[in-house]
């Protein structure tokens, strides 16, 4: 087989042929009337790689990660995970694992119950709730409900919740917004680990020097539009920040 | 599928809102019973018509609150945002509209039981206090009970399909309020005599016959469950296409 590169000229890591990349976006498009928010997008992840999804608000990062966790459908291209749409995962949530929203909770419900009434509709077994709880550090809050807890506290629940099935995929929006440091060095630890295990995480942010120091590598979105992917050392060579080089790609250093 | 029924169970018993309804269903229920016990004329609560009408509001109220019932309980994960972790664990949409169906025409079973029941105790309760004779034999008593719950239940399912259809959760609630408490009354109404027999085919209305209140206008009990059977299957199954065509917010 010869060597793949992107459309960069980038080298694609091999593929063994029976591994499907972990995430592939291929000429995805999604409108909804006159609005482009996803302009066919075309990028790939693999596996044991930080790959933070970048871009300004309203770039159309959200939307691609639904379209990519079948809750909206593409207009046109596609979005799979491990080969497949999402809709035809065999077993969903032991593959891959997604915090969209920090709020997604019943504020009358506890944190307990919310993650057992997730882990039996995966049929997982309700020692992995407690395992959990245990993991992201609220175990002395589950049996409160989740309208007294702190939007920390709500980030980690969210986060417990994707790693009921203990997921190879984590797919995070922005999952930074309202840590305080300590949370924020807290993710930043854990995502580490969990891509140093061989799994892989998307991690999308509009906060570009926050996102340079957990990342491997880099998709940077404008207006729906791929405008630089790759590792993070070769998109910010020379000494440039992320910053530098997402201003410089959409003309916005004015 | 069991698991998913599981998940929907919890889901119910983890928040106040299904213990609140159902007391507030009860509480509605003695008011109704007695208001209408303590204070109609003692000669026209002697007819047996009007005590099935008086019985009959344990089936009213107990339609009513199963069907928020329902419709909340998929409203409630749209309007928190608990329906992305639930659509992300099933991501066949469809099952999950089934699984909320089944758990709702369970609960709503319950619901009508209750309040068929202690509509129906309230009332003899009243009637014996003002020294009325109970009409109703074992068998008004029978079709009462079983008929609430079976109405109930029935509705409970129409609600999940409405709140599965309309999503936004206030418009869903005051929809079905205004569908039962207003609109359904005045297109059964006088006003529009010219609808004649088309009123006693509404879904409220069917849900009163399996009761079997007011035989002389609605239908037989058999007919109207047959019907709102129907209906709530119609319901229920658009719900569950929506929802799995439509992109979640």
């Amino acid at each position: 087989m010869a060597k793949r590169v992107d459309e960069r000229g980038v080298p694609v890591p091999p593929d063994d042929g029976a591994r499907d990349p972990v995430v592939s976006v291929r000429m995805l498009t999604k409108r909804y009337g006159e609005l482009v928010a996803v302009d066919d997008l075309t990028f790939s992840l693999h596996s044991g790689t930080v790959t933070g999804f970048l871009g300004p608000n309203g770039a159309g990062k959200t939307t691609t990660l639904r379209l990519l966790l079948g809750l909206a459908e593409p207009t046109a291209g596609e979005a799979l995970v491990f080969g497949r749409r999402y809709l035809e995962l065999d077993d969903p949530a032991r593959r891959v694992g997604a915090v969209l929203e920090s709020s997604d909770f019943h504020p009358g419900r506890s944190g307990r119950d919310h993650l057992l009434a997730l882990a039996m509709a995966a049929d997982i077994p309700s020692s992995r709730v407690e395992e959990l709880l245990a993991l992201v550090e609220i175990e002395t809050a589950a049996d409160r409900r989740v309208k007294t807890y702190s939007l920390g506290m709500r980030q980690r629940l969210g986060l417990a919740g994707a790693l009921l099935g203990d997921p190879e995929l984590l797919v995070l929006d922005e999952p930074a917004n309202g840590l305080d440091p300590a949370g924020v060095h807290w993710l930043r630890r854990f995502l580490r680990r969990f891509a140093e295990e061989g799994r892989t995480v998307l991690v999308s942010s509009h906060m570009l020097a926050e996102a340079s120091q957990t990342v491997d590598e880099v998709v940077i979105i404008d207006r729906g539009r791929l405008i630089a992917n790759g590792r993070l050392e070769e998109i910010t060579e020379g000494g440039r920040t992320l910053e530098d080089v997402f201003l410089g790609l959409t003309g916005g250093a004015s | 599928m069991r698991a998913l029924l599981r998940a929907e169970l919890l889901k119910q018993r983890s928040t106040r809102t299904a213990i609140a309804l159902f007391a507030a269903m009860l509480g509605l229920v003695l008011l109704a019973v007695l208001l209408h016990g303590f204070g109609l004329p003692a000669e026209d609560l002697g007819s047996t018509d009007v005590q099935l009408m008086v019985f009959g509001r344990g089936e009213f109220l107990a339609v009513l609150f199963a069907a928020l019932l329902g419709a909340m309980s998929i409203t409630t994960e749209i309007r928190h945002g608990t329906i992305r972790s639930t659509f992300l664990v099933t991501p066949r949409r469809g099952r999950v509209v089934a699984a909320k169906v089944s758990v709702s025409i369970l609960l709503g079973t319950g619901f009508g039981l209750a309040a068929g029941a202690v509509a129906a105790a309230a009332g003899a309760a009243a009637l014996r206090a003002r020294g009325i004779d109970v009409q109703l034999d074992q068998n008004d008593h029978v079709l009462m009970i079983v008929g609430s719950a079976a109405a109930a239940a029935l509705w409970a399912a129409i609600g999940v399909g409405v709140g599965a259809l309309v999503r936004n959760q206030v418009p869903t609630l005051i929809g079905i309020c205004a569908w039962l408490l207003f609109v359904e009354g005045l297109l059964a109404g006088d006003i529009t005599g010219g609808l004649g027999d088309i009123g006693r085919l509404l879904p409220g209305a069917a849900a009163a016959a399996i009761s079997g209140q007011d035989p002389e206008t609605l239908l037989a009990p058999a007919v109207g469950l047959a019907l709102l059977a129907s209906y709530a299957a119609a319901t229920a199954l658009a719900g569950a296409l929506a929802t799995s065509r439509r992109d979640v917010g």
